[in-house]
């Protein structure tokens, strides 16, 4: 039964099962009969929560050093990390974002740490010893539990100089890279905050660089924590812009995401929308118009990519409430039904066609509007936050899909409901075919637009759609209806084909220009036509027109986006003219840099095509002497001088494409490599503000780009002595270089990345013996990250081409046993990109061992992680499909009846179809690790407080993050001092390594077992377990009696003097103090009894003994 | 008298066997200093003294004609001549303590002795140094007693002339083929003092990689300029980012020099962050939580 769509149903029943958005819960609270009648009465209950987490997997990521030192010198930090709503894996919480409480949060850590979290700093007081540090946040703005993190380390503290309340925070030494790389915060800040009218929610904000980030970002309420590796000093280019965009990204996620939450995963496309799209208009303020356009296109062809390749991407799903047969996801092998189910990929391109929509309903109704739109969210949200006492307020701080649309349309008063429908409510991109002739008697322009809406991930579009016509007399738009049987649409053209010689042409933004019009064809006054010029529909657009209109294009649109169009379009036409225009666009200094770049590798791919007929120098290599060469001495090239950013991207990139150029033999011109070399030998950095990190990287990357295969005779073993003579001058230079990295290591270790890169290009085209020894070494812990992953990538490469099922096996114990989970996540997402195998494809790595490898992984390895989880998850899809994988040995139909008939064990080979097809939840032991994999053990109870109460009944609950998944539950830990509670919830349930430990009787059984508890915990049927649920779920349903509910995290002394044990592992302690109370808001006489319902102070006198993680 | 001077000369004679003529010179001085003691203690009312009484006379007698002529030549030296004169000889008698006025007289006195000169012997002849060419004589304006010009092979220099190489093309090409000389040098040394990996199983010496060695804490050669980065960086950035200086405000510098302490002892890094933000709140009055210093436990009462 090891296919994926049996797994994949059962993973999201698993998921939905514990789904706090439901109101499900990984921890059961079961409320002692004695205390029913309180309940009857209205009167609060509250839940203390002891716990500690001791090694956890997940959750929280520790990074220690392995030197001598105290943990402080060491630079040992932690923090949390996970995807979406992932809180739970490090102290017990509703972890749902549309449950809000405020917080009050304690850490106690070494005295030489700083614990960085939310809310506020109140005061950091010192324990008796003074050994250690108590931080006391407080987060009066109501947030939920998965806006929750914490950063402990000894990081170095900088006030950001322009905005007191925002602090940075870096690891030791890293100070002034900090001061740089912050410096430019202040201006993200005043311009988001100028945009949305509106002042930053949060009192405060704080930044975290860490190092082993889960993310490059992550933001939480009033705090964002950061890859380490994005500081940079002043002298590097590149990181820079990437840098500041991460910063934008997080503070945009700020207002959307943290302040303002969702209401439940299928409103998560509005918060990512908007905060993708305030991000953009950062962007396009920053970095200019062009930068943005192309930005816009880059993702529109990514997501247009994706969605051809995989079926459609769908922001908001809608769940028909058990017509699970209209999966609106069928063509996907997993659900979208959950955040934590999805593959990381698709969330990528979720995030990115968020955005887009939000585009488009700006081009629908004006950024005005949209601005205002987002202007009264905020401030709703914001007068909700300030009401202390009203928690029902509250929910005005999520927001939802329709209650987005519905403030758009009382904002802008315009109905883009259709707009919705096509893009939110629906998946899939339109792809459009296009092409022309022209009417020369009516002087008429016949354009047929065709439309594929029946291949994967494709959808019809009907409604307007523009096309820019450039003709002689000027540009114009049309908008045309796209209907269903209309393909042929005619536009009355403006000019006739005459020539006014001495006439300029208009362009579309109002320019003239001269155009040198002898290409064109003398009947037509057509220069270029576009469609659907400003992205306004999610699309492809294959467009045919004249060489020499694509050509017009280039050199006369203005637009960098029809400009870059038009540089892939050239690609296929490898004509003198086609070079002269890429070879004009690229000397032309106004011209944006990335289209210049782009057209290198144009006039590349242009040059290896008319390689018989190309006349002069290699490609390029003119130009680049003229602009980056001496004048006295043509060979040498100038000392570096980076002022210039658009010619330093250029410069880098040409000899890239120059080192695409081939002769006739195919081979790399010997002038080229020659030139490359040159510029190697002569790169002069000293009198350069920048480093020359990335120049360098992108010449050895050109060194590689160079080589072409060997030519091997009689597969005779590579050697030194058979080695091309212009491979050893390549191996001359990626040697050196990759020497003096060790010497003197470049930013992010460029160098050492490129030069793997190349030593695998060598490898790979026999010039070189194949061998992954190398890359291994380079692969390990302790290597820089960027390092790490070049050289996995290495081996991943290997493992593909050599087969070796060794190395398959060494990376996969890598994805079980590596440190670093971005590291593990990182090889199951190469693989499966550059997967060793495909399905229906022979290969001796597809063994049966191998299936039941991942199966388990899939199962029971990753049970920390669902990133993780749902990379191994894609990774089983490319190599064995969604069915049965071929090399397991084919099921005995016989064995399938005797397992139903008799009360035989389980034996899971296959899977009847049955069970396959219908969407029971959670059917089968195999696939319980996610429901149990958090909660391992759960003794709870409730403990009724009276206002004379003094001692507080409490347990600990321990949850062993570390334990597999699948693994049968042990029971609790015993209470400790109280009779009355009950250990409840013990469902045993077990992988399939050990099935014989399922108790059932039969499958039928076993399923109907499961199905009960599942049920059990989504609809309680008796009182008892009412109760249970009120606790448990707080999520308010419509019709539980309980509408308002107030949670408060209260901290409260310690009524015992329990000194914490001193954790070696971690030297990190945390107390956690979170308490959530349940306030029934018509007994008023409860309020009177339980005064600290109302007040955010600290129910001080309350013996609670706060959970520890650490103890 | 006649003892002394026998059993002087026979002190010569038992020493001749291994002479050689600088020996003999200055045994012909000493024996000279043995007369003078032995006549000075005739002088002096003395019938006979034992041998090693004028042995050790006549060593007190030699230290000090050794002093007075050492003491003469520092003196002349001092004032930039190289012969001693008669003032430089006072000024040292009167260093050591000696009465002048009281010379002439008893230079005059009567009784005394006066003494042959000693035989004049060879002077000593140090080995020359092997000269090269001749020396050069004093030009007119140079006194006589003024040294020698010392060997011409010592000041003597001959220029080889070459074209000055001003050509760019050829500068840039020595460095650049200069600095890879050094690289391949410096990196191939690293590689045959260290580990190496290599590319080829049956050569380990045409490509020798330095061996991958994982960092105990990664990121830091990463992400920090090297120091060859941050000297030119300084050189460059000198003449820039003079605007920028001004615009850097006053708590950045404090925390500039906060950092270099915190790195020295991370242990007190807190003790330092708070310090630093106290600091910095009494100069611009940042009031940032983080700043603030830690608080004291209070203490609680038992109920």
């Amino acid at each position: 039964m090891r296919n994926l769509n049996y797994f994949s149903n059962a993973y999201a029943a698993a998921v939905s099962a514990v789904d706090p958005d439901a109101g499900n819960g990984e921890l059961c609270i079961k409320v002692p009969s004695e205390l029913w009648k309180h309940v009857d009465e209205l009167k609060v209950l509250k839940v203390h929560i002891n716990f500690s987490l001791d090694q956890p997997k997940g959750g929280l990521h520790f990074v220690v050093p392995n030197v001598e030192g105290s943990m402080a010198e060491r630079g040992a930090h932690v923090f949390s990390c996970g995807y979406q709503n992932s809180t739970r894996f490090w102290f017990p919480c509703v972890d749902s974002y549309s449950e809000l409480c405020t917080w009050k949060l304690e850490y106690t850590v070494d005295a030489a740490m700083v614990a960085v979290s939310n809310g506020d700093l109140v005061e950091t007081i010192y324990t008796h010893d003074m050994r250690k540090k108590t931080f006391h946040y407080m987060l009066s703005i109501p947030t939920a539990a998965s806006n929750i993190s914490l950063a402990i380390g000894p990081f170095e503290i900088l006030v950001d100089p322009y905005m007191h309340e925002v602090t940075h925070f870096c690891l030791p030494q890293l100070l002034p890279l900090l001061k740089h790389t912050t410096s430019y915060l202040h201006e993200v800040f005043e311009f988001y905050e100028e945009i949305l009218t509106c002042r930053y929610p949060y009192s405060c904000f704080k930044t975290v660089f860490v190092d082993e980030a889960y993310v490059e970002v992550a933001a939480y309420a009033s705090m964002s924590i950061f890859s380490t590796n994005l500081l940079h000093s002043a002298m590097i280019i590149d990181e820079t812009p990437l840098t500041r965009r991460y910063l934008a990204q997080a503070l945009a996620q700020q207002f959307f995401g943290c302040f303002i939450s969702r209401m439940s995963w299928s409103d998560e496309w509005v918060l990512k929308g908007i905060s993708g799209y305030i991000y953009g208009l950062w962007m396009k303020k920053t970095f200019g118009v062009n930068e943005y356009r192309h930005w816009i296109k880059k993702e529109l062809d990514q997501i247009v990519l994706y969605e051809l390749k995989t079926g459609g991407v769908l922001l908001h799903p809608i769940f028909g409430g058990g017509k699970e047969k209209d999966n609106p996801a069928s063509h996907l092998h997993f659900s979208i039904k959950h955040p934590h189910t999805l593959s990381w990929e698709y969330y990528t391109m979720f995030q990115c066609k968020a955005h887009l929509v939000m585009r488009l309903i700006e081009n629908r109704i004006s950024m005005e509007f949209m601005l205002q739109v987002f202007n009264k969210l905020l401030s709703l949200a914001s007068t909700a936050s300030s009401q202390k006492f009203q928690s029902h307020m509250w929910s005005q701080m999520l927001v939802s899909t329709s209650g987005f649309l519905k403030s758009i349309s009382n904002v802008s008063g315009k109905d883009i409901q259709p707009l919705i429908k096509q893009w939110v409510d629906q998946s899939g991109v339109v792809k459009f075919y296009g092409s022309f002739a022209f009417n020369r008697k009516r002087n008429v322009l016949e354009l047929e637009i065709k439309q594929d809406y029946t291949s994967p991930g494709t959808q019809k579009y009907v409604g307007p759609l523009k096309v820019t016509v450039q003709e002689l007399d000027g540009s114009f738009n049309h908008t045309l209806q796209i209907e269903e049987n209309s393909l042929k649409h005619d536009i009355p053209c403006h000019s006739k084909s005459r020539r006014n010689k001495k006439k300029k042409i208009p362009l579309m933004n109002g320019e003239e220009v001269d155009m040198d019009l002898s290409a064109m064809d003398a009947d037509s006054p057509l220069l270029w036509i576009r469609i659907d010029p400003d992205m306004s529909v999610l699309r492809k657009v294959e467009f045919e027109q004249a060489d020499f209109m694509w050509q017009y294009q280039l050199r006369y649109e203005r637009d960098v986006v029809a400009q870059e169009e038009s540089i892939l379009a050239l690609e296929k036409f490898p004509t003198p003219a086609s070079r002269l225009a890429l070879t004009d666009i690229l000397e032309q200094e106004q011209c944006f840099y990335r289209v210049r770049m782009l057209a290198c590798f144009c006039l590349a791919k242009i040059a290896n095509s008319m390689v018989s007929t190309w006349t002069g120098p290699p490609a390029m290599k003119s130009l680049f002497t003229r602009m980056f060469c001496c004048k006295s001495c043509p060979n040498i090239v100038k000392t570096n001088n980076f002022m210039n950013f658009q010619s330093y991207f250029l410069q880098k990139t040409m000899p890239v494409a120059m080192a695409l150029l081939r002769d006739v033999h195919n081979l790399c011109p010997k002038e080229v490599l020659t030139f490359i070399l040159d510029l190697i030998k002569y790169n002069d950095n000293r009198k350069n503000k920048f480093s020359d990190n990335y120049y360098r990287a992108e010449l050895i990357d050109a060194l590689a780009n160079s080589v072409t295969p060997a030519v091997s005779v009689n597969n005779e073993v590579r050697t030194l002595d058979n080695l091309n003579p212009d491979v050893r001058l390549i191996l001359e230079e990626i040697t050196r270089f990759l020497n003096m990295e060790k010497l003197l290591p470049s930013y992010r270790h460029t160098i050492t990345v490129s030069c793997l890169k190349a030593i695998r290009v060598l490898q790979k085209n026999g010039h070189v013996p194949s061998d992954p020894a190398l890359f291994k070494t380079y692969a390990e812990y302790g290597h820089f990250v960027d390092i790490r992953i070049a050289a996995l990538e290495a081996v991943v490469d290997y493992t593909k081409v050599d087969r070796s099922y060794e190395e398959l096996q060494w990376l996969l114990n890598m994805v079980q046993n590596d440190p670093v989970p971005y590291i593990r996540h990182k090889i199951l997402n190469m693989l499966t990109r550059n997967p060793p195998f495909t399905k229906n494809m022979e290969s001796p790595l597809c063994n049966e061992a191998l299936v039941d490898q991942l199966w388990k992984l899939m199962n029971s390895g990753t049970s920390h992680d669902w990133r993780l989880r749902c990379g191994a998850v894609d990774l089983y899809f490319t190599l064995f499909g969604l069915s049965r994988p071929s090399c397991l040995p084919l099921p005995e139909l016989g064995l399938v009846l005797n397992l139903k008939e008799k009360k035989a064990v389980l034996n899971p080979i296959i899977i009847p179809e049955s069970v396959a097809n219908s969407q029971e939840p959670v059917n089968n032991p195999n696939n319980h690790g996610q429901l149990i994999g958090f909660q391992s053990t759960e003794d709870d109870h409730l403990v009724k407080e009276t206002a004379s109460n003094v001692s507080v009944h409490q347990q600990g609950v321990k949850r062993k993050a570390d334990m597999p998944l699948g693994s049968p539950l042990e029971p609790g830990q015993i209470p400790e001092k109280n009779e009355d509670s009950k250990v409840k919830l013990k469902i045993r349930f077990s992988n399939s390594q050990e099935e014989e430990e399922i108790d059932m009787d039969t499958v039928h059984d076993s399923q109907a077992f499961i199905y009960h508890h599942l049920n059990m915990l989504e609809r309680p049927s008796t009182p008892g377990k009412e109760q249970s649920s009120l606790e448990l779920n707080m999520l308010p349903v419509a019709a539980a009696p309980l509408s308002v509910f107030s949670k408060e995290s209260n901290s409260s002394k310690h009524s015992d003097h329990h000194h914490h044990h001193h954790h070696e592992h971690k030297k990190k302690k945390k107390k956690h103090k979170h308490k959530h109370k349940h306030k029934h808001k018509h007994d008023s006489k409860e309020k009177e009894k339980e005064p600290f319902t109302f007040s955010n102070s600290p129910a001080s006198g309350r013996s609670i003994r706060s959970p520890s993680l650490s103890d | 008298m006649a003892d002394t001077v026998s059993s002087g000369s026979g002190t010569r004679s038992g020493g001749k066997h291994s002479t050689t003529p600088a020996d003999n010179y200055y045994l012909a001085r000493r024996r000279t200093l043995q007369v003078v003691v032995s006549s000075l203690l005739t002088e002096a009312g003395f019938e006979s003294a034992e041998k090693a009484a004028v042995e050790t006379l006549t060593e007190m007698l030699q230290s000090y004609v050794s002093e007075i002529g050492r003491s003469a030549k520092s003196y002349c030296e001092h004032t930039a001549r190289t012969q001693p004169t008669l003032s430089d000889i006072v000024v040292t008698l009167v260093e050591m303590g000696f009465n002048v006025e009281t010379l002439p007289a008893y230079a005059k006195r009567s009784q005394r002795m006066v003494i042959t000169a000693p035989p004049v012997t060879n002077q000593p002849v140090t080995p020359k140094a092997l000269t090269a060419g001749q020396n050069k004589p004093h030009p007119s304006h140079i006194p006589g007693h003024f040294p020698e010009f010392p060997d011409p092979h010592t000041y003597i220099k001959t220029p080889t002339y070459r074209e000055p190489v001003s050509d760019y093309q050829i500068l840039r090409e020595k460095a650049a083929s200069q600095r890879r000389d050094v690289e391949r040098a410096l990196t191939r040394f690293m590689a045959k003092t260290g580990e190496t990996q290599s590319l080829f199983k049956d050569d380990v010496s045409t490509f020798p990689l330095i061996a991958a060695r994982p960092f105990t804490i990664p990121y830091l050669t990463a992400l920090l300029p090297s120091e060859l980065e941050m000297q030119q960086m300084e050189e460059t950035d000198s003449s820039e980012q003079d605007d920028q200086t001004d615009t850097e405000n006053l708590p950045l510098h404090m925390s500039t020099d906060d950092s270099g302490a915190e790195k020295e002892n991370a242990s007190v890094l807190q003790q330092n962050a708070s310090l630093s933000g106290s600091r910095n709140g009494e100069e611009s009055l940042i009031d940032n939580p983080y700043l603030r210093p830690v608080k004291k436990p209070k203490i609680r009462r038992k109920k």
